[in-house]
């Protein structure tokens, strides 16, 4: 049987990563993930900062989703005295709304809040389509190999080359709403999840691969397939279960990812019908008011900010407590 | 001789005058040699200045689509024929004169005789046809030129031009808010048509590099002189840098990178007027601006029922838009026509802001309609737009009208534009030139016509207007054509779209000198456009 | 040198299948070039404008036209203001790679020290403080520090430095490297200025990324053998950590900055719309925009192009610098 496709950078550099690829997808991932000198400190129980983060994700989600319910102000209402005012602003703070109002009078918190239900909807569903997808290709590459694996490792390869946010900018386009063209046109959210689900194949695709080939590779796998079981229940019974741990903390750093992206398409005209408040829309449309009203901006920006730090950190404790393969091996 | 010694209060007086007298006369000399500084600018110096758009479609007359950045540019390389004064009189500028027959349907253009274009092609009567052909070619120009019989050049100076029913405001048409630029042969038949531009203007194109700049540099054969006999223009080069973002250009001109820059966004007309120390402001007056209006398509549903289209008039708050989106700084509009063009009226009965029977009506037109009252609110991608778009969702969501936001680039908002696939689009035209100019906007069956209502009542009102003379009588006919605006509802006026140039404090000369042969001064900011060749840079 | 073959050839088939991709997906778009062009026209003067441009023919034929044009360097041409699509890539490319060059030179030269020192220093407050800083730098999205950058000093701080002058907050000077495409050089001190704060803005990502690699990279090196041999041998520190530890672990280093070219672009078309820089990524953003499909495609394939390249030149490099790995394939 033909070697599978080396990665191409053995030695100290599979090492670092732990024997995930390196690629333009993953860098960030690979740098999120503490080495092995702090996870042999911490562990005892999680640390201060890992509560902390657990806290910030249970506040943010649980807001997102009793948004319907709690006594916030319709987000989509302008009120005019409020219009621009706020924190930090040239025409003063508004009273009675602490965080302010934006470009047109909408009470801030509630366009946060909001704004986080949209934004988190969008990026988890993002991710467990890039989850599902990828993660079956990089499945079927890394457990068959020979040919199967090279065509997909360059079907990933491909869709690697284009840089992500032009892809997605490019398939959010195609896919948009575009009434009085004769197709149709999906609505800008749903447009949205599926491109950047789709920029998020290749990545977590290469993952999953790498994860299955080396999970392949065990004693127990050979010893099923020497035993005559039949490929399908191999996987799901010996190797996804091991597979699947490991992707726990590349979900939540993927998530985090998406959340960024997501921003960056704002910033692109990309992002949702603009009226829906997302944390990258508030951004990218504030942008206008940053000289005189930067709250409008910095609000939002601080969510990111703060959401996308407690899902690394959470994303690396849950590696280091779940990911019992470079546990002294 | 005075004893100073004794009296220390006197000579504290003597001391103290002569210091006045001394300081008086200084003064007088500063304020005259500041005056003559004034008076005679400098030739020479460069500036940057920054635009709202690139005008990627280039400036060949058959596919032209000029906005004002594409007319600005214009005003440097080319001249039109007339160009309109403060008076909003039509007043002959390449053209030496434009004199029509008694019953306005014959028009002789003499031209000024020795002006060459920038490739040295002499400007002669042929050149001229050739653009009156090339124009009339265009789809969207020619729509406006079609009431044109025949031109032909009849003397190596003059172009006669026939009309086919009377037309005395033809001169506004030799002008089309600067978009009737006199283009060189060579260019009208290139290949390269779009970005070749050869004009007789006060500039010549060194270089386009689309998207980033246009630089033209002086044309030292140019056919003006100024008051004192120097040589026009004073720049030595201007930079045109598309600025997309309004925001963007006010930083960009308080950071030092442009020298000039011009904008209609009432936010940050107020942010300029705030920095008034810093810069040298220049201001469209009141009386003749365009108007920011929702265009509604009157051939499809929902918007082809009357109600509806009051309905929606109704719905919209135009005093909260105007405080939210532009700090109170524009006008509200009732009507096309601002307060110093024939045909303003104060009230000429539009439907004002009233929820209650916004909600009436949509009810009713729902009963009728299945439950369903939706439209789509166009518009480009600017995050101003993008704001007001978003008010105006709201506000509709008030009365149960349920909108729908759609952002376009230029380009598909163009084409959604034309092809009549709208709803509601956030548009800006009809800026303060003689109704007529407008005719083409209005017109069954125009290309321009975006919302496509067929009203006999407003066709035989803009074509009576059209051929009328009598000014007494004009004005009634537009009053006529404001109210029938207001009841038909085809249009939701918003608010008057001012222009303001802002320019570094030592770069003036934005108004431009006056015109040529006694024409008087240029109308200030019509549309947005000022002539460059009196901009000049004080040390 | 058969794996370098191999894998050049390897690297052939990725750009064309994904420019085939791009061009696929492109076919997608709403609306066309024609489109674009004559807004007003008739569907006759349309037809005509594609026939004439080629646009109307089956999509393997355009796509054969397309590469072998791309090949002779022939980029297709912008319809609506006539300008080859190569002069406008000349025009924009050194932007976007002097960018490039900056974050990368600030990133690497604020990286490689940290992470040297904090390898060294493993465990302490001063390392800890420093790793905690990098990640929560991780954290930090390169479109938010340009805002934030944006507003401080383009609205609080407003400096005026020597020889950069002015910091703008939006525009571009053009620097040293236009030349070499055909353009202009400009005022290097005032391009510097314009430069910084996008510079900045995508370095500071860079940074966290490249510390923390490096670092963990640098503290397994240090448990090597080797590294025990040489402090045996009485070796200073700083020799061993600047000469015999960062070495091996500089490739990781090379590895990631040059991978990072594709992000790069991604993360600098928000960049440069938000400071006005006119490089390849608002190239690429107003083509989407105008929905110009040759340029577009073009635009793509240098990315992926310039991407495999880079790609490549990294493994030739490893198989040529790293001798563990030229001894496990001897």
């Amino acid at each position: 049987m033909p070697e599978p496709e080396q990665d191409p950078m053995p030695g100290l550099v599979a090492e670092a990563t732990r024997g995930r690829p390196i690629d333009a997808g993953t860098i960030e991932m690979a740098a999120v993930e503490t080495g092995p000198e702090v996870r042999r400190r911490t562990k005892k129980g999680l640390g201060f900062a890992a509560w902390l983060s657990i806290g910030w994700i249970a506040l943010v989600v649980g807001l997102a989703i009793l948004a319907p319910v709690l006594p916030l102000d319709d987000p989509k209402d302008s009120i005019t005295e409020i219009a621009r005012r706020g924190p930090l602003a040239d025409a003063g703070s508004a009273p009675g709304h602490l965080l302010g109002g934006d470009f047109n009078g909408r009470d801030m918190l509630s366009r946060l809040i909001w704004g986080g239900r949209t934004t988190l909807t969008v990026a988890t569903i993002a991710v467990i389509i890039g989850f599902v997808f990828g993660g079956l290709l990089g499945l079927l590459g890394g457990y068959f190999r020979g040919k199967v694996d090279v065509v997909v490792s360059l079907l990933l390869d491909v869709l690697l080359a284009i840089p992500a946010v032009i892809l997605a900018l490019a398939l959010v386009t195609i896919l948009r709403t575009q009434p009085g063209t004769k197709g149709g046109g999906l609505d800008p959210e749903v447009a949205l999840i599926l491109a950047l689900g789709f920029v998020a194949i290749p990545v977590l695709g290469r993952i999953t691969r790498a994860s299955t080939l080396s999970w392949s590779e065990r004693e127990f796998v050979l010893a099923a397939r020497a035993q005559g079981a039949k490929h399908r229940r191999i996987i799901r019974r010996e190797v996804l279960p091991n597979v699947l741990p490991a992707m726990m903390s590349i979900a939540l750093l993927s998530i985090a990812v998406a959340i960024v992206a997501e921003g960056t398409l704002a910033i692109l005209g990309a992002s949702v019908e603009t009226d829906t408040p997302t944390w990258g829309n508030m951004i990218a449309i504030g942008r206008i008011n940053l000289q005189r009203a930067p709250h409008v901006v910095f609000e939002p920006a601080l969510m990111i900010f703060f959401t996308v730090l407690a899902l690394n950190m959470l994303g690396d404790v849950v590696r280091s407590k779940f990911d019992v393969r470079e546990g002294g091996l | 001789m005075v004893n100073v010694s004794t009296s220390p209060s006197l000579r504290t007086k003597l001391v103290g005058a002569g210091l006045a007298l001394l300081s008086a006369t200084g003064l007088l000399v500063g304020i005259a040699s500041s005056a003559s500084a004034a008076s005679a600018p400098k030739p020479g110096g460069s500036v940057v200045y920054g635009l709202e758009a690139e005008t990627g479609g280039g400036w060949c007359p058959p596919t032209a689509r000029l906005a004002i950045s594409g007319i600005e540019v214009g005003a440097a390389i080319y001249d039109t024929l007339m160009v309109p004064n403060s008076k909003n009189e039509m007043v002959p500028y390449l053209a030496k004169s434009v004199t029509p027959n008694a019953t306005f349907d014959s028009w002789k253009i003499t031209l000024r005789d020795g002006i060459k274009f920038h490739d040295g092609t002499p400007l002669t009567a042929d050149a001229v046809v050739q653009n009156f052909d090339a124009y009339r070619k265009s789809t969207l120009l020619g729509a406006a030129l079609k009431n044109i019989a025949t031109t032909t050049a009849t003397g190596p100076l003059e172009v006669t031009v026939t009309t086919t029913t009377p037309w005395p405001q033809l001169p506004w048409y030799l002008y089309i808010d600067g978009r009737f630029l006199i283009e060189a042969p060579a260019q009208l038949s290139a290949s390269d048509c779009s970005s070749k531009l050869i004009g007789t203007g006060p500039f010549k194109l060194e270089s386009w590099t689309v998207n980033q700049s246009l630089v033209a540099t002086k044309n030292p054969d140019y056919w003006q002189k100024d008051s004192k006999g120097t040589q026009l223009p004073y720049l030595d080069k201007i930079t045109f840098k598309p600025i997309a973002e309004a925001a963007q250009r006010v930083n960009s001109l308080q950071g030092g990178a442009v020298d000039l820059m011009h904008t209609s966004d009432g936010q940050q007309i107020d942010a300029l007027q705030q920095l008034k120390s810093t810069l040298n402001l220049t201001q469209q007056p009141n009386g003749r601006a365009e108007v920011r209006y929702y265009l509604m398509n009157a051939a499809k549903p929902p918007l082809d029922d009357l109600n509806a289209r009051k309905a929606v008039a109704m719905a919209i708050d135009r005093d909260q838009i105007n405080q939210l989106r532009n700090n109170g700084v524009h006008r509200v509009a009732n009507g096309p026509f601002d307060t110093s063009v024939i045909g303003y009226l104060k009230n000429p009965g539009f439907p004002q802001h009233n929820v209650k029977a916004a909600t009436k009506l949509a009810s009713a037109y729902k009963a009728a309609h299945g439950g369903q009252f939706n439209v789509v609110l166009e518009h480009t991608n600017d995050p101003a737009n993008v704001a007001e778009a978003e008010l105006i969702k709201e506000q509709l969501g008030k009365a149960g009208i349920d909108a729908t936001l759609k952002q376009d680039d230029q380009t598909a908002f163009v084409l959604a534009a034309v092809g009549g696939n709208f709803s509601i689009l956030l548009w800006r035209q009809h800026p303060g030139d003689d109704p007529d100019a407008q005719y083409f906007w209005w017109n069954t069956g125009s290309i321009l016509n975006f919302g496509k209502f067929n009203d006999p009542t407003m066709q035989g009102l803009i074509d009576q207007g059209r051929t009328e003379s009598n000014a007494a009588k004009r004005k009634q006919i537009y009053e006529a054509v404001n109210r029938r605006f207001a009841s038909q509802v085809y249009n939701v006026w918003a608010y008057y779209d001012q222009w303001t140039v802002a320019a570094k404090k030592n770069v003036v000369g934005v108004a431009g000198p006056p015109l040529p042969d006694g024409g008087g001064t240029p109308a200030l900011l019509l549309y947005g456009r000022h002539p460059l060749l009196g901009i000049s840079v004080n040390k | 040198m058969g794996t370098i073959a191999r894998r050049l050839a390897q690297l052939v088939v990725v750009v064309i299948l994904s420019t085939l991709f791009a061009f696929a997906l492109l076919r997608l778009f709403p609306g066309d070039a024609a489109d674009a062009v004559i807004p007003y026209g008739t569907a006759a003067q349309k037809a005509k404008f594609r026939a004439e441009t080629g646009l109307d023919k089956p999509f393997f034929e355009q796509y054969a036209t397309w590469l072998g044009n791309l090949v002779q360097g022939d980029l297709g041409k912008d319809y609506q203001s006539n300008t080859p699509v190569s002069d406008k890539v000349g025009a924009a490319l050194p932007v976007s790679l002097q960018l490039m060059l900056y974050a990368q030179l600030i990133a690497l030269v604020v990286a490689i020290p940290l992470g040297v020192f904090t390898a060294y220093r493993v465990g302490t407050k001063a390392d800890r403080a420093v790793n905690t800083g990098a990640f929560a730098l991780l954290a930090l999205p390169s479109f938010v520090l340009a805002l934030a950058l944006a507003y401080w000093v383009g609205v609080k701080w407003k400096p005026d430095l020597p020889f950069l002058g002015q910091i703008p907050v939006t525009g571009y000077e053009p620097g040293w490297l236009e030349p070499v495409f055909g353009q202009s050089a400009g005022n290097i001190g005032k391009h510097f200025g314009t430069m910084l704060l996008p510079a900045i803005s995508l370095a500071a990502g860079l940074i966290a990324v490249y510390m923390r690699l490096l670092r963990s990279d640098m503290i397994a090196t240090l448990q090597e053998n080797y590294i025990t041999m040489a402090r045996a041998k009485g070796l200073s520190d700083k020799r061993i950590l600047w000469r015999h530890a960062l070495r091996p672990s500089s490739l990781t280093l090379l590895t990631v900055a040059g991978l990072n070219f594709g992000t790069l672009i991604g993360g600098a078309v928000a960049v440069e719309v938000i400071f006005g820089i006119p490089g390849i990524g608002t190239l690429i953003y107003q083509a989407i925009n105008a929905r110009q499909i040759v340029e577009l495609q073009s635009y793509i394939a240098i990315i992926a192009i310039g991407y495999v390249l880079i790609n490549f030149s990294i493994d030739a490099l490893y198989v040529v610098l790293d001798p563990r790995i030229r001894r496990a394939r001897a």
